[in-house]
């Protein structure tokens, strides 16, 4: 057994939320160039997190606090399968599991808004998830295997054989990062139609757990944007984090849209594309 | 001081509540977290739920009605918390202050840490009074003329 | 004990317990025999996957009774169709009737000399049928009670319904061992009739139609098996499966299987003949569970199974899998929709079972290896929640969803049970989804032309399903204004047949690899190259491999770590954020500004403004005529 590369792989996966919170760090300060403000220090998310942890702990249920823990503890599962080169399925339906979890947690708070935000999750999650799973299923066709490994030993760059694949998942980024258009279920900041979605009823330790699951996802999937060049882990961070930043963009210039906009647009466009791109491989021979 | 006690003063989510004013002071509020003024800086970000805010920002008097909201807001805050009344009215009343349905400045319901006067208070002052905040969570005393 | 005592067992055993509780009065009398059989079944499925496989003859005694029954069988079908006026009965009645007569006593094919073979399909459907079936007629024993408490009956009608449920498990039992095609055709019969029996049992007369309409639907499979009996009889001189399977293929060959698929269709509620399983949720639910589910449904499947090896590569079996996707991603969209528990749960049966027989349709290693995993979960955890469902029903008096919120807080046990059982259906590291990774695995290995439209299916089906038992998950855990609570108190047939199915869920998931490798992979050395080696650590399929202990040690994980962090840390229990307005010491209700007091309440996400249930039903119908019209077409040509 590769000692080295196990031991890599798992701090690897041990460091994705710091990975993830520093990412948020950039899209506020990104976001507020964008906007000609100044904008908060990178580290900033670690402070919101610290200092959510140091309050009082108040909570909706007893059920809650395990559900958040949940979430994050299978959103670092799924980072561990990711950096354990495993299988994209498996990753898609852990991190489904965690998603679970948070909006179980937001049902289990006995509050209107949790309870819509929480069901509008769900909605975000049936909108992204075949997507997903069909992009998946498209690089299986492509490499023969499902596991990220086989993406490795395929040799050549994804993006140069299935670039609808990531722009599919650009669109299901945009949607787990709840940016605009795609943000109903629980903006990154206050707004007045959800209060704050799923979000609502956590507070103090059960939000700063929640906050680091949403970190631990985000970097989950810009690691996973990053295999669309795995020849070459410079040019794949390099994508992921051109990826992030047209995220960004598209959620400093776009308003938030509804939920059946959300669903039908990632449907068509994500669905369409991958499988003209997969007829395209196929006619081309690429695939048999 | 110890990490949490430093997150404490370089995060702190504001969630802003107007009790009856005129909104003259909520339009000056908001403007400080506009680019302008960009409060974001200093980790200042509105939060619209009570659960995870950690400052208040009251605006405008408390009648009879909104006692009962305001306290319920006041107790959904998770501590350490701090209360910032911004503007006359919501320090004293204001010129509301004999109104039959006025009990008077937000502190006749919950414990304030800062008045912020004015009428409106400007966003420069609403800014000061933030800062001193962060002073009285941090355990210094407040300088002579602030 | 030898197989053959086995098997003499699973068939004889019930048909015996069936005729003791129709005779016997007494209520006690007749839960000991309930509980006996259960117990009997239950122990002789375990040692009959000890003992092995088996060829036999009965003897000429059973031939002629098999025959004689037939015959009964059909006229009494005859008969309810006059009586009840159902003129589609009376005209598949005399289908069967007047051909089968002739076959047997005119063309006399019917002699077959391996009449029953035991093989590893049997003997892991027969697990599946004695273990998930004794559970549910325990499970009846209260709830017919509590069924019948509701319905004021002055005079109890369970000896009727004990009957029909104990000869179900023997017919289903005599299904899976029958080689000969009119003992298969026999007790395939036998199952419509409890079916019929048992869906009419309330006599209502929503009841007598739903159940008509089940009876004439399975009607149509078995005319079917005659025709099939009639083509096969005449290609190969036999009706014995066995001879059909080994003999090369042929155009009437064909013709046989297509028959048979289509009685698979009919008996498993595919399109068009769903209606019947949605119509039957009139029954109670135990009838559910058994037949509707996890038991009674699997014979349709397992007949695609045992045909499977030999139609391999042929456009029959791609049009059953185009059958199953189609199905399970028109269900799944339609479940949606649903308010009704139970509807709920049929239409996923349905869908599941669409699923399966996609994977068996695709007809490789990796998508039988993957029906048979489906196959497995899926009985147990949709009977567990069929029980479930039906003691909710019974507690709270209402099968509406919206009626079910904050179940969590009213009825715990029975909530865990039914959140363990959904979970079960769409999340790792349970079989199901364990079923279903193996599944997409399978479809996208599928040639492009065939796979592609099956992946779309199969993608939009999966995340249509997690979407409607993540919502009804919620429904259960939110906890809404003072709902009322109820003193829970599962009585114990309810207990006993909860949580040993709960503990089989859970047991065979965790040890999925293990089921994997002793039940599943024998099944497939008889005709398939097996692809699922099961290393310690899991399921590996070579290009890729599912982790399934580490998975479930990582879930154990950090649920104990959270538990141990909610502990430590604590916390108060807070009022829920509505703008301030709070009422005191009421849950969720505010004060609205003209000082009135409303509750707050958040209800139904099921689409009807993006799903037309009509239209989709219209098209369930006119798309699955066309399959099925497809399927016998491109056998002729």
């Amino acid at each position: 057994m590769d000692y080295t590369a196990t031991l890599i792989s798992a701090m690897l996966a041990l460091v994705t939320p710091l990975i993830g919170g520093l990412l948020m760090g950039v899209d506020r300060k990104l976001t507020a160039r964008m906007q000609e403000r100044v904008g908060p220090p990178l580290v900033q998310p670690f402070y919101d997190v610290l200092k959510l942890w140091g309050k009082v702990p108040m909570i909706a249920s007893g059920l809650q606090p395990v559900l958040a823990f949940g979430y994050l503890g299978f959103a670092f599962v799924a980072a561990g399968l990711v950096t354990f080169r495993q299988d994209l399925l498996l990753v898609l339906f852990v991190t489904g599991m965690a998603d679970i979890c948070l909006t179980v947690a937001a049902f289990n708070a006995k509050s209107p808004y949790s309870y819509l935000g929480g069901r509008r999750e769900l909605l975000a999650m049936l909108s992204y998830e075949p997507v997903m799973l069909l992009a998946y299923i498209a690089i299986f066709l492509v490499t023969g295997s499902f596991t990220i490994r086989g993406i490795y030993e395929y040799g050549a760059p994804l993006l140069l054989v299935l670039p609808a694949a990531l722009v599919a998942l650009e669109i299901v980024l945009v949607i787990e990062m709840k940016k605009s258009p795609f943000d109903v279920s629980g903006s990154g900041h206050a707004h007045q139609e959800l209060v704050r979605g799923v979000f609502t009823e956590f507070s103090g330790y059960t939000m700063a757990l929640v906050e680091l699951g949403h970190w631990t996802k985000l970097a989950t999937a810009l690691m996973i944007l990053s295999l669309f060049w795995a020849p070459s882990p410079v040019i794949g961070g390099a994508i992921s984090l051109a990826m992030f930043f047209v995220a960004l963009m598209v959620d400093n210039l776009y308003p938030r849209l509804t939920w059946q906009r959300m669903l039908r647009t990632t449907w068509t466009v994500g669905f369409a594309l991958i499988l003209l791109n997969v007829a395209a491989l196929a006619v081309g021979g690429v695939i048999r | 001081m110890t990490l949490i006690q430093k997150a404490r003063l370089k995060s702190l989510w504001v969630m802003h509540f107007d009790c009856g004013g005129c909104n003259g002071c909520d339009i000056e509020v908001l403007a400080a977290l506009t680019p302008k003024f960009d409060v974001e800086r200093f980790g200042i970000v509105n939060i619209g739920d009570p659960k995870q805010a950690d400052v208040m920002v009251l605006t405008g008097p408390v009648n009879h009605r909104n006692k009962r909201v305001l306290r319920n807001l006041y107790d959904q805050v998770p501590d350490p918390k701090m209360v910032i009344a911004v503007g006359t009215c919501a320090c004293t009343g204001g010129i509301f202050h004999n109104c039959p349905n006025i009990l008077g400045g937000v502190d006749k319901v919950v414990p304030v840490d800062v008045y912020v006067p004015g009428c409106a208070a400007r966003p420069e002052q609403i800014i000061d009074g933030v800062v001193l905040a962060l002073k009285k969570l941090a355990g210094e005393a407040p300088e002579e003329d602030e | 004990m030898n197989t053959e005592t086995l098997i003499a067992v699973n068939i004889g055993l019930p048909v015996v317990s069936a005729l003791a509780s129709l005779l016997l009065g007494d209520r006690r009398a007749r839960a000991g025999v309930v509980y006996l059989t259960a117990a009997v079944l239950v122990v002789s499925s375990l040692l009959l996957y000890d003992a092995g496989g088996l060829e036999l003859n009965p003897g000429g005694v059973f031939e002629t009774a098999v025959v004689a029954l037939d015959f009964v069988l059909l006229l009494y079908f005859l008969y309810q169709g006059f009586v009840h006026r159902s003129w589609q009965v009376l005209a598949l009645s005399i289908a069967q009737l007047i051909p089968a007569a002739y076959f047997e006593f005119i063309v006399e094919g019917a002699h077959v000399e391996k009449i029953l073979v035991v093989d590893s399909l049997s003997i892991l459907l027969t697990l599946i049928i004695n273990i998930v079936g004794s559970m549910v007629v325990i499970y009846a024993l209260s709830y017919m009670e509590e069924h019948e408490r509701h319905l004021h009956l002055e005079r109890s009608r369970q000896n009727r319904f004990f009957f029909y449920m104990l000869l179900l498990l023997g017919a289903m039992n005599g299904l899976v061992y029958s080689n000969s095609l009119y003992w298969l055709y026999f007790f395939w019969e036998v199952t419509t009739l409890c079916c019929y029996e048992l869906i009419r049992h309330d006599g209502t007369e929503e009841a007598q139609g739903n159940a008509l309409l089940a009876l004439w639907m399975g009607l149509v499979g078995g005319v079917a098996f005659v025709a099939a009996m009639f083509v096969g009889y005449s290609t190969v001189h036999s009706i014995a499966l066995t001879e059909l399977m080994a003999a090369p293929l042929s155009q009437g060959l064909l013709l046989v299987f297509a028959l048979a698929a289509l009685a698979a269709f009919t008996k498993s509620a595919q399109f068009p003949f769903h209606g019947w399983l949605l119509g039957a949720m009139v029954a109670p639910t135990p009838v559910s569970a058994l037949l509707h589910s996890s038991t009674m449904v699997n014979a349709g499947v397992y007949m695609l199974l045992r045909i499977a090896p030999a139609i391999q590569g042929t456009t029959l079996t791609y049009m059953v899998a185009f059958m199953g996707a189609v199905t399970f991603t028109v269900t799944a969209v339609l479940a949606i929709r649903q308010r009704v528990s139970k509807r709920i749960l049929a239409f996923s049966t349905i869908g599941n079972l669409g699923l399966i027989i996609l994977c068996i349709g695709l007809n490789t290693g990796l998508s039988y290896s993957a029906a048979l995993i489906l196959l497995t979960f899926h009985s147990v955890a949709k009977g567990l929640l069929f029980m479930g469902a039906g003691v909710v029903e019974n507690k709270i008096g209402s099968r509406d969803i919206e009626d079910w919120e904050g179940l969590l807080g009213r009825l715990p046990v029975t909530s865990a049970v039914m959140i363990v059982g959904m979970v079960s259906m769409f999340l790792p590291p349970f079989g199901m989804l364990l079923g279903k990774w193996v599944a997409v695995d399978a479809v996208a290995s599928t040639p492009l032309l065939y796979g592609l439209p099956l992946v779309f299916l199969v993608v939009l089906g999966s995340g249509a399903t997690t979407f409607y038992y993540a919502k009804w998950l919620g429904y259960l855990t939110v906890l809404p204004n003072g709902a009322k609570r109820i003193t829970e108190r599962l009585e114990t047939p309810y207990k006993v047949a909860l949580y040993t199915l709960l503990g089989v869920n859970v047991l065979i998931s965790v040890g999925a690899a293990l089921v994997i490798s002793n039940i599943v992979n024998p099944i497939m050395a008889a005709s398939y190259t097996p692809q699922m080696s099961t290393p310690m650590y899991g399921v590996d399929l070579g290009f890729t491999s599912f982790p399934v202990l580490p998975l479930w040690a990582a879930g154990a994980a950090v649920l104990l770590a959270g538990s141990w962090l909610a502990k430590r840390k604590g916390g108060a229990i807070t009022t829920p954020y509505l703008g301030g307005e709070n009422v005191a010491d009421k849950e969720v209700t505010f004060m609205t500004t003209a000082d009135s007091e409303v509750a707050a309440s958040v209800s139904g996400l099921f689409l009807a403004s993006s799903i037309d249930e009509e239209w989709l039903d219209k098209l369930a119908v006119y798309l699955g005529t066309a399959i099925i019209v497809v399927l016998f077409i491109a056998e002729a040509i």
